[in-house]
């Protein structure tokens, strides 16, 4: 665990986790937005709905245009014969090691916006863990589930 | 041999009528204390043998359509009135079979049966409520691949398998230690504020003024006879609990019998162990005496609560522990008793983590009631103490085959884990670790339902990675 894993995820996870927490934000707006019109209404104080819009703007700035790409510079995969080697992590870094005997099944999964990039999401699961790694094309994440459930084929029948 | 489809015995009828009960107990005495005192009881009364007469018949049909047998290495349930339910199991993935008796199964020479695999639910897989003890232990022993040795009674085991008993002073022991005290305290304040109701006005003012006239010293001296009787209560607790507490080691399982009035037979396949682990409580520690439990997958003795663990030892002294594994669990014998422990520069690491809160805690009652100041600071000095000994404790040791680690959050646990038991294992560093080149660990095994993830924080970084090598299967490391 001295080097990190050699793979990185696509480059293109950037922009779809940018999109998916843009939609949140703007989510998030709306209500800031709506808080503008019942304080209007109710006569609050102005300080609060713009206070909330300030805070609005720079978490947005945070969640949208900072924390995706550093995710993305941290998110490392290799995976070996033996084991799966898997970095990730913003402030915390972690590093997990998943031999293949352990591995009980693999999944890829795709929701609407890692479909317009044309990604994937990878998880493997352990019967006590689950580990995932997002956002490879998907194509490749076909290739790693379809690798990665031959290697885990063994014959012993414990847990 | 067992291909017939049988039916439970007659008595499920009774237990299942009563686990609906127990279900209801909240409602239905809800209702009869509404009802009491009022004209209305008589038809309460009457709902309640309908309904009684209602759960027997339903009981009855149940039973009626309940089959259980075995067949070509699976035990097969089919049951359901009008959705019929068949549940097929492999013998092959049985974790754990246990024989519990109750006093009324006692009485009837019958045994309940649970069946545990490793499943992802909290429910039993598998549960026959009644059947005769003789017929019990046939399931038993078809279902697993042990070659027919007979455990007729108790008492009766063979003589050559090794074998360790409870002794008598060792569950007062374990009973006094066992901090039953703060939960029966606790039972007692809620039973006593539902009681309150039912204590007429005039005694409970009568016994508040006595209270409040009586010197300070008779109160003291009452709470302490109190304390004394609940003490005595919790030892007795543990005494029926886990009285006549046995553990057998054959071949290729273990064999643990407990209980006084309830009796509980468990078998544990020795493949289905994951890990082993040496619990102190700070009760216990002082005095040298711990657990000693094994993690399996499924259920253990305890059923329903998940927390419970599956005791190889209820209480054992820990210069005991390695002769005990020896003679019992030869697999994990080599449990460690001198440990790498973690820096002593991590301090700052645990302190501020008990601290965080208690400091908080001190800055608002500053703001709202500074006249209590005390409170939190006693708060944050019993923090930094128990900073200071998970400090202390943290610890890792490693063999060829086994990693074992040691923490404290306030009980002290030791858990060794075989490399091939492993699921995952993780480092984890933040910027600061990185800087002060530490590193956590956490190891995943998997138990009863989610899985365990021991931790262990602020190793050094050399020797997070002296484990990562040990558990990596890429390396040319000669562990099987």
């Amino acid at each position: 665990m001295r080097q990190p894993p050699q793979h990185w995820i696509a480059e293109d996870a950037v922009k779809a986790w940018r999109m998916a927490d843009a939609i949140v934000m703007a989510i998030v707006l709306l209500l800031v937005i709506a808080s503008f019109i019942v304080g209007h209404f109710f006569n609050w104080p102005l300080w609060i709905s713009v206070t909330a819009l300030v805070v609005w703007a720079v978490l947005s700035y945070v969640i949208v245009f900072v924390i995706p790409i550093v995710r993305w510079r941290r998110w490392r995969y290799e995976v070996f014969d033996q084991e799966i080697y898997v970095q990730h992590g913003i402030l915390i870094v972690s590093r997990t090691l998943v031999p293949m005997i352990r591995v009980q099944h693999v999944d890829t999964k795709q929701g609407p916006i890692l479909k317009r990039f044309g990604l994937s999401n990878l998880t493997v699961s352990t019967a006590a863990t689950v580990h995932e790694i997002p956002a490879l094309p998907q194509e490749e994440a076909a290739a790693l589930r379809d690798q990665i459930s031959e290697l885990a084929r063994v014959d012993e029948d414990d847990v | 041999m067992m291909s017939e489809p049988k039916r439970l015995h007659p008595a499920a009828v009774i237990f299942s009528v009563i686990r609906i009960l127990k279900n209801l107990i909240y409602v239905i005495s809800a209702g009869v204390i509404a009802a009491f005192g009022q004209d209305m009881f008589i038809y309460v009364a009457l709902g309640l043998f309908v309904l009684i007469v209602l759960l027997i018949g339903i009981s009855i049909v149940e039973w009626a359509r309940f089959r259980y047998y075995i067949y070509d290495d699976e035990l097969r349930i089919e049951q359901g009135v009008f959705i019929r339910k068949h549940r097929y199991i492999s013998k092959h993935r049985i974790q754990s079979i246990d024989l519990t008796q109750g006093v009324i199964h006692r009485m009837l020479k019958l045994t309940k049966v649970k069946i545990e695999t490793a499943g992802s639910g909290t429910e039993t897989e598998a549960s026959l409520s009644a059947v005769t003890f003789a017929e019990g232990q046939a399931i038993r022993d078809e279902l697993k691949s042990r070659a027919h040795v007979e455990s007729s009674d108790d008492e009766a085991e063979e003589p050559d398998y090794p074998q360790e008993q409870i002794t008598l002073g060792r569950l007062i022991i374990a009973g006094s230690t066992s901090g039953s005290v703060g939960v029966i305290l606790g039972l007692l304040a809620v039973g006593f504020s539902e009681l309150e109701r039912f204590i007429p006005e005039a005694a409970y003012d009568q016994a508040m003024t006595w209270m409040v006239s009586s010197a300070v010293e008779v109160l003291i001296f009452l709470a302490l006879v109190m304390f004394i009787l609940l003490w005595v209560l919790g030892i007795l607790g543990t005494i029926i609990k886990y009285g006549r507490f046995q553990i057998t080691r054959y071949d290729t399982e273990l064999f643990m019998t407990r209980g006084l009035l309830e009796k509980k037979q468990m078998t544990v396949p020795l493949k289905r162990i994951q890990a082993i682990g040496f619990k102190e409580t700070p009760i216990r520690q002082p005095f040298g005496f711990g657990t000693l439990y094994v993690e399996i997958a499924g259920g253990g003795l305890e059923g329903e609560n998940v927390n419970a663990r599956t005791f190889l030892f209820p209480i054992i002294k820990q210069d005991e522990v390695a002769t005990f594994l020896q003679k019992m669990l030869p697999e994990y014998q080599a449990f460690p008793t001198a440990f790498e422990r973690v820096p002593k520069r991590t301090i700052y690491y645990y302190g501020f983590r008990t601290v965080f809160f208690p400091v908080i805690a001190l800055i608002a009652i500053l703001i709202w009631l500074p006249f209590v100041w005390y409170v939190p600071v006693v708060l944050i000095v019993l923090a930094l103490g128990l900073a200071w000994l998970r400090r202390q404790t943290a610890g890792y040791a490693m063999d060829d085959q086994h990693l074992t680690l040691t923490y404290r959050e306030f009980s002290k646990d030791t858990v060794m884990m075989k490399h091939n038991r492993v699921q995952a294992f993780e480092k984890r560093q933040s910027i600061l670790h990185r800087k002060h080149g530490l590193a956590t660990v956490k190891a995943s095994l998997l138990n009863h339902f989610a899985g365990r993830h021991v931790i262990l924080r602020e190793v050094n970084e050399a020797d997070a990675d002296r484990m990562a090598d040990w558990y990596s299967l890429r390396q040319e490391h000669a562990h099987d």
